[in-house]
């Protein structure tokens, strides 16, 4: 524990700076992943284990449009885009057969995956870990805003996130298929009778939920190594993050993710060796003084 | 031939097949005994290793370096005359699994030695698997200092074939002092994932650093966990702190993910960085903007020693294997080096007579500092193989100059650690 | 959680006292006569390798046993129970390196220190309901996990409890010598399994059923639902702890590994192979798993794949557990039998 460097660094203009820019990008990519957990979760009622492998397969997609293209737009496009079409054929012959079923089927089906996703990076890509290396666009000097040091690559990717967000919000609140999705995740019965194809909005919403998954996969790829097993620690976190925020929740999700952004920004300087401990711990607090979570039980 | 035998034999391994098959040789050598004596009985070594998960290709790697080995040795008549049989499995990085993978190799494949190609915790359990059977265990992939420097650790069959993080450290304190001095670095910040081998060996570096060039201060530690995909506020930190210089720890695809990541942040044009891990082909093929300059020490390089022998082993190694070899392949293949000349001049592959000659035993073999390494007698682990440190740059061969290691001020100065750790 | 429950379909009232102690002593009928199968095992057949597969048979499986008191018996689906597994061989482990206490009295004081541990968890745990109780057992697990990787100086982070752990000899009993072990643990298996047999048919036992059947109706009743709760936890946690003990014995250590999530998930999966509606079906599926997990590591470097298959199998083809099948099986055949009796 180092307290003098945790009150150094509050009374610092720069150090506050750049640690809450690192801890907003660290969240943001946070969020892209758990955005996804939380909608599968609010809509399906599924507790997607396997979404870190989404994550995997995004930034495995996103890695071979590079080598082939050299595009890093194609990369995002077949990151997202890839993981959303293993999502949908994995709901359609495989979750589909469990919803309503009790959960330690569920987590039980999402853990066989997880465990085939892993090995069958393994034996396509091989087990070394991989690297994309930036994109040449992004190969610039940081830029400094108030004494601090932002990467324009990261701005990037906070910007993105954030028009997830507000698409999602927007989406989900304004137009008429997230009336619907919204009304399924409510009472699914209800929206069937109403003619409704339920079957198609779950596929569609777990299709989504990977894609984002996929996406954040696709923007890591660059500063991030690849390896079987990469979405493991990113499931983790990404879980943290919607049980504090709780499950279900949009708003949730990316206030829970902007939180464990800053926990883990601030605590690396007063927690130095204890970071991961201080994430559990407050899951803990969080859920012992209010189990849905902070912002649980309303979708969007 | 014995070791694509042994696979096609497991694979049928549990079908009635097989069970028919096992019958009928029983059968054979029950009538006909002088075919069994005819051939000298294969010796099968057991490896339990990582295949799987995040340092899969710790085990790949490891086999390889097996594997190049155990088929030259094979063709050449085998451990003192007998075959080598390779059996080879995953305990997908968990101790417990690796203890009862050891024991089982033992017990239930009749293996009479373990190359044990396993990290951090899973040697230490498989240690306790070698201290219990009295099997002549050699691990080739653990660089944690206490594995045999500790001699509540160490036990007579059990050698380590692998680097040490003390060794680095010494040569890498005195390179870094050098130019520390020259270049009038002061102030330094260190950067190292988060366990044992991290923390041992970033300790041991700072000492000989400031043993080396006294005037040294270290004004920041980060300690990133151990796979952590993400470094930015660790970065952040070290940019805060404004040191001249920076030594990492880290390795492979986390080492490779810093790079990308410390990039974005032009930490490399603010510091000198010294990274003992980077010179490992599995980092620099993969990084793709490798900046200018980084000083490393050595892991695997064909170029260092710059022999004819050691560059005709990497190039071999990589015809085969489609890659450049890794930091554990050449450790692994010295492993079966030592074994080899550990049964000529006991004129014996029986697992105890090794283990009485092996303490002493020097081999040729390419990677050693002067064409030879030492199983060293006092605590059972390999000295004189190559050490040194050198600039790296983004094409092959990629650290054009090593500052080679001097292993006589190793010695010395290892001695005294060992002092100070109440080791001797 | 409806399909997931012990005694589902049996409907039976709580048996008498006179029923109930007959009973248990079939029970002790048939934990004698299997101690004695296990013990015969080593002088039957000379397998080394056998003796290894049954030590780690009880040591996971009592883990599994005392998971499925939780989870079939109570519905408490814990995602952290392994972190008594980790405490059992962490306590263990150091006690016996550092205390020099004797055998039994480090076991004994193993078993203290989970019940306090569990106690403490557990009062903060059991007060949240279903997939959120799952998520801070979880929670407690991983920061368990963390704390023995950052407390070095005591638990040697993440190279574990090295040097071995010294087993003096107590009783004549050498655990050193891999068949005392072997009876050690066999003993410590069938006890465990005994005496949890033994809650689970209790009054206490029928009270756990009830929790889980219907918390509100039991605690209109006059049920402290959330004393019976922690009980429930505490006594698991001390059952898995034993499981972390032989664990910790056989391995001559104990590694973070022991403490992490996984091992939790491997206790799920162990009890939805074995089927949790009946009491022997998480030792059936630690068999099951323990035998799936050495033939696979023996055949391929792909473990993922086949476990995978293999668990797609069991959730998705049989819908259950093996035990559970089997029972299901033979009670419809039974039925055919009896309709096909008073049809003639």
């Amino acid at each position: 524990m180092d307290f003098d460097a945790l009150t150094g660094c509050l009374v610092s203009s720069a150090c506050i700076v750049t640690q809450t820019t690192s801890g907003l990008i660290i969240g943001m990519l946070l969020f892209l992943v758990a955005v996804g957990l939380t909608l599968i979760f609010g809509v399906l009622k599924i507790v997607n284990f396997s979404h870190g492998a989404f994550y995997m397969f995004g930034a495995y997609f996103a890695l071979s449009g590079y080598q082939l293209t050299g595009s890093f737009i194609v990369a995002l496009l077949c990151g997202s885009l890839g993981a959303a079409a293993i999502g949908l054929i994995f709901e359609r012959f495989f979750i589909s057969r469990v919803y309503g079923r009790d959960v330690l089927m569920q987590l039980l089906v999402c853990y066989a995956f997880v465990l085939i996703f892993d090995d069958a990076v393994k034996l396509i890509w091989g087990p070394e870990f991989k690297s994309m290396g930036m994109p040449a666009a992004f190969q610039v000097p940081p830029l400094f805003i108030a004494g601090g040091v932002v990467p324009p690559f990261y701005l990037l990717l906070v910007a993105v996130a954030l028009a997830v967000a507000a698409l999602l919000g927007l989406g989900l609140a304004r137009t008429r298929l997230g009336k619907v999705i919204r009304a399924a995740a409510h009472n699914p019965a209800m929206v069937s009778a109403l003619g409704v194809n339920t079957a198609l909005i779950y596929g569609a919403v777990f299709a989504l939920g990977c894609a984002l998954a996929g996406l954040a996969g696709a923007l890591a790829a660059p500063v991030r190594s690849l390896t079987p097993g990469m979405g493991f620690s990113v499931l983790i976190e990404s879980f943290i993050v919607t049980v504090i925020g709780g499950m279900g929740s949009i708003l949730g999700a990316l206030i829970g993710a902007l939180l464990l952004g800053l926990v883990r920004s601030f605590g690396s300087i007063g927690f130095p060796l204890f970071t991961d401990g201080l994430m559990y711990l407050f899951m803990v607090i969080v859920l012992v003084a209010r189990p849905t979570g902070l912002f649980g039980k309303d979708l969007a | 031939m014995t070791i694509e035998s042994k696979t096609g034999e497991s694979k049928m391994g549990i079908n009635r097949r097989a069970t028919l098959a096992l019958m009928g040789a029983g059968a054979m050598t029950v009538a006909a005994p002088w075919v069994a004596r005819a051939q000298a009985k294969a010796i099968k070594i057991g490896m339990p290793t990582i295949l799987s998960g995040r340092v899969a290709q710790l085990g790949t790697s490891s086999r390889n370096g097996v594997m190049i080995e155990v088929e030259k040795l094979n063709a050449a008549g085998g451990l003192a005359g007998r075959p080598i049989e390779m059996v080879v499995r995953d305990s997908k990085g968990q101790p417990q699994e690796a203890a009862r993978i050891a024991r089982e190799l033992v017990n239930t494949d009749g293996c009479e030695m373990i190359i044990d190609g396993e990290a951090s915790s899973g040697s230490f359990a498989v240690q306790e698997v070698a201290r219990d059977l009295g099997v002549l265990c050699v691990h080739t992939c653990s660089e944690a200092s206490s594995l045999t420097a500790d001699p509540k650790q160490r036990i007579p069959n059990a050698f380590r074939c692998a680097r040490q993080g003390i060794h680095d450290s010494i040569a890498g304190g005195n390179y870094a002092a050098a130019i520390a001095k020259a270049k009038g670095l002061k102030k330094w910040a260190t950067c190292s994932p988060d366990y044992a081998y991290g923390r041992d060996t970033t300790a041991e570096f700072v000492t000989y650093l400031k043993h080396f060039a006294p005037d040294v201060e270290i004004i920041s530690e980060t300690w990133p966990k151990l796979f952590q995909p993400d470094y930015t506020e660790v970065i952040t930190r070290i940019l805060q702190a404004k040191p001249q210089a920076l030594y990492s720890a880290l390795w492979g695809g986390d080492l490779t993910s810093f790079i990308d990541q410390a990039n974005l942040y032009a930490m490399f044009t603010q510091m000198e960085v010294f990274a003992v891990n980077m010179a490992d082909y599995t980092a620099l093929t993969v990084v793709k903007n490798l900046p200018k300059g980084i000083h490393s020490g050595n892991r695997y390089i064909k170029t260092f020693p710059a022999t004819a022998e050691n560059a005709a082993w990497g190039d071999a190694y990589k015809a085969k294997y489609k890659e450049y070899p890794t930091n554990w392949s050449w450790q692994n293949a010295t492993a079966i080096m030592l074994l080899n000349e550990a049964a000529k001049k006991a004129g014996s592959a029986d697992g105890k007579k090794l283990a009485e000659v092996l303490p002493g035993l020097t081999v040729k073999c390419p990677f050693g500092a002067d064409g030879t390494v030492t199983m060293r007698a006092e605590d059972h682990t390999i000295v004189g193989y190559a050490i040194g440190w050198g600039t790296t740059i983004p094409t092959e061969p990629y650290v054009p100059e090593v500052k080679a290691g001097d292993w006589k001020q190793i010695f010395e100065l290892e001695a005294q650690w060992k002092k100070s750790k109440g080791y001797a | 959680m409806s399909e997931l429950q012990a005694d589902r379909s049996s409907g039976r009232v709580v048996a008498g006292a006179g029923q109930r102690r007959s009973a248990a002593g079939a029970d002790l009928l048939i934990a004698a006569i299997g101690f004695a199968v296990l013990v015969s095992l080593p002088f039957l057949f000379s397998s080394k390798a056998l003796v290894d597969f049954v030590i780690r048979c009880a040591a996971y499986g009592l883990f599994a046993t005392s998971l499925n008191l939780l989870v079939g018996y109570t519905g408490l689906i814990s995602f952290g129970h392994g972190m008594f597994f980790g405490l059992g061989a962490y306590s263990f482990g150091l006690l016996m390196q550092r205390t020099g206490l004797s055998i039994p009295a480090a076991f004994v004081l193993t078993l203290l220190i989970s019940a306090v541990a569990g106690l403490v968890i557990g009062a903060i745990c059991v007060r949240l309901k279903e997939i959120y109780f799952a998520f801070v057992t979880l929670a407690f697990q991983m920061l368990i996990h963390s704390v023995i990787l950052s407390w070095q100086p005591l638990t040697g982070g993440d190279q574990g409890l090295r040097g071995g752990i010294p087993r003096p000899v107590f009783l004549g009993i050498d655990l050193g010598n891999q068949l005392h072990l072997y009876i050690a643990s066999c003993a410590l298996l069938v006890v465990g399994l005994l005496l949890m047999r033994q809650i689970a048919q209790s009054p206490f036992g029928y009270t756990l059923r009830m929790v889980r059947d219907n918390a509100t109706r039991a605690s209109f009743i006059g049920i402290n639902v959330w004393r019976v709760k922690l009980a429930v936890f505490v006594l698991a946690g001390m059952f898995a702890s034993v499981g972390g003990v032989i664990m910790s014995l056989f391995v001559s250590g104990a590694y973070p590994e022991f403490a992490y999530w996984t091992i939790s998930g491997e206790g799920i999966f162990i009890n939805m192979l074995g089927g949790v509606t009946t009491f022997i079906g998480p030792m059936v599926g630690t068999v099951l798993l323990l035998i799936l997990n050495d033939t696979a590591t023996r055949l391929t470097e792909h473990y993922g794949i086949i476990l995978g298959v293999v668990i797609l199998f069991f959730a998705l083809g049989l819908r259950k557990g093996l035990m559970d099948f089997v029972v299901e099986w033979y009670a419809e055949r039974r039925d055919k039998a009896s309709t096909r009796e008073t049809s003639t």
